[in-house]
């Protein structure tokens, strides 16, 4: 049973609003990912650097953002720190909490990626005449960015569809809040969630394709 | 003689398997059973005990309503954004969940006349300095997101041109944020706001004021078009008010003056 006459036209109203929305969002989700990856290869680094205290430092934080929900992650950013008296606003909360995600998940992805790639080739580039970091920048650096491409790009849909989680710590200027308070002030609630669903997924795809074009180029060879 | 079985047979068949067009009233005397969706982080009007069960005012009121309908009551818990998907999609009959009854809203649920009235009050942080609704402009203010108060308080933000807005999914966050300094002030009904500060779960914060806004009156909701429910909605708010059960609740709930549930000069 449902009884629910729609009125698209009372939504799409809207649709300016929702769409500044959802530059919000994919402004959250691209800086996420930006700072996501730098921490991701300082965390690959210190796993490999074998000091015991800096590979203990990245083995927790993997196994703490791979291994709890990202709601929990954000919620703590804004209402664990703020019991510390660190408060960090919405937005900013947010983002820590998709970065932190992010680089968990983002650090496994490059280990993986080394994996892949055989020891038999640093040692050739060695006895070739090249110093560790040369093998490592030449050899096998390029061959890691390769396999991790794509499922970077993986993490960067997640971290799209992960801003809308932002609700929970009062975030109101991304696409999930502007379609929760539009849905409040009139309950049209399917209308606007429908809309929500279909940009979200607009921008996910236009992702996954364009990391597509570009790995076709990057990668050609 | 056949002719007249078959009449008969006929007139019996249809009496017995359909009734011409029942609607939600009859289902809900029929099935025994009534849903409402009541908000259970709401405290005075909805929370849980210590055992978990549902209680406050709404709850109490849910109860009534089954009594009177010669049904049992089930109580299903909906937050705030949740209490018109859940009665879309038919999991509950009736809304009891505290629900300010805006022109905007009743063009997608049926309301009845108000059954409460909310006054709004400023709760601030004691080290915001805030001590009155004026001393908000320019700071940090939250409220429950899809609340009366929260689209009233975001309206006043905008209006003021300073200062910042945060909704906040349950009322509970909104006073956790309140008593860890990251809002500086929250609107929200005067029960509620009592009702958390006097629990201690949040230090530093006090009550420090009302809000002008217009009283919050809260209506009981159902499907728009659901006539016949909402028509015997109505009658039941008017005789908890008249055999007394209204201030009887009210005053196990929230005690004092009882809100006035008319406007003077106007018929509902």
């Amino acid at each position: 049973m449902f009884s629910y006459t729609f009125h698209w036209n009372q939504a799409l109203k809207a649709l300016p609003q929702m769409l500044d929305g959802a530059l919000i969002t994919l402004q959250v989700a691209l800086l996420s990912m930006v700072i996501g990856l730098a921490l991701a290869l300082a965390l690959t680094a210190c796993r490999l650097s074998g000091n015991r205290v800096l590979g203990g430092i990245a083995a927790t934080w993997v196994e703490i953002a791979r291994n709890t929900p990202a709601l929990f992650q954000i919620y703590m950013a804004h209402f664990g720190l703020g019991n510390f008296g660190i408060h960090l606003s919405p937005y900013t909360a947010l983002l820590v909490g998709i970065a932190f995600n992010n680089a968990g998940y983002l650090a496994e992805n490059f280990r993986g990626a080394l994996k892949a790639i055989p020891d038999t080739q640093t040692r050739a580039g060695r006895s070739l005449g090249m110093t560790p970091v040369q093998a490592f920048r030449y050899i096998v650096l390029p061959q890691m960015l390769r396999v991790a491409f794509l499922p970077a790009t993986n993490q960067m849909v997640w971290a799209i569809l992960m801003t809308s989680l932002g609700v929970t710590v009062g975030m109101n200027s991304d696409l999930a809040g502007v379609t929760q308070e539009l849905n409040a002030r009139s309950f049209r609630t399917f209308e606007f969630f429908a809309l929500a669903a279909v940009i979200y997924y607009v921008i996910a795809k236009a992702v996954t394709l364009a990391a597509r074009a570009l790995a076709s180029r990057l990668f050609r060879y | 003689m056949k002719t007249s079985v078959l009449a008969f047979g006929l007139v019996a068949a249809t009496a017995l398997t359909s009734p011409a067009h029942a609607d939600k009233l009859d289902d809900i005397i029929g099935s025994g059973t009534l849903r409402c969706a009541v908000v259970l982080d709401f405290p005075p009007m909805g929370s849980r005990d210590e055992n978990n069960n549902p209680i406050g005012f709404d709850v109490d009121y849910c109860n009534d309503l089954a009594k009177a309908l010669g049904v049992t009551a089930e109580i299903v818990e909906t937050p705030f954004p949740e209490r018109i998907p859940a009665l879309m999609s038919g999991r509950v009959d009736v809304g009891v969940a505290s629900t300010s009854d805006t022109l905007e809203r009743a063009k997608t649920v049926g309301m009845t006349m108000p059954y409460f009235a909310f006054e709004m009050a400023v709760t601030s942080n004691d080290k915001s300095g805030i001590k009155s609704f004026e001393d908000m402009k320019g700071k940090v203010v939250g409220a429950t997101a899809g609340t009366f108060e929260a689209i009233a308080l975001e309206n006043q933000v905008k209006a003021w041109g300073a200062g910042e807005f945060r909704p906040y999914q349950t009322q509970a966050d909104v006073f956790l944020a309140l008593s860890q300094g990251q809002i500086d002030a929250t609107v929200s009904t005067s029960t509620v706001a009592q009702a958390n500060v006097k629990t201690g779960k949040f230090p530093g914060i006090s009550v420090v004021g009302k809000a002008p806004f217009d009283t919050d009156y809260v209506a009981l909701f159902t499907n728009r078009e659901e006539y016949g429910l909402i028509n015997y909605l109505n009658l039941f708010i008017n005789q908890q008010v008249r055999t007394g059960r209204y201030t009887e609740l009210y005053e196990k709930w929230v005690g004092g003056e009882v809100p006035e549930l008319t406007v003077n000069g106007v018929y509902r």
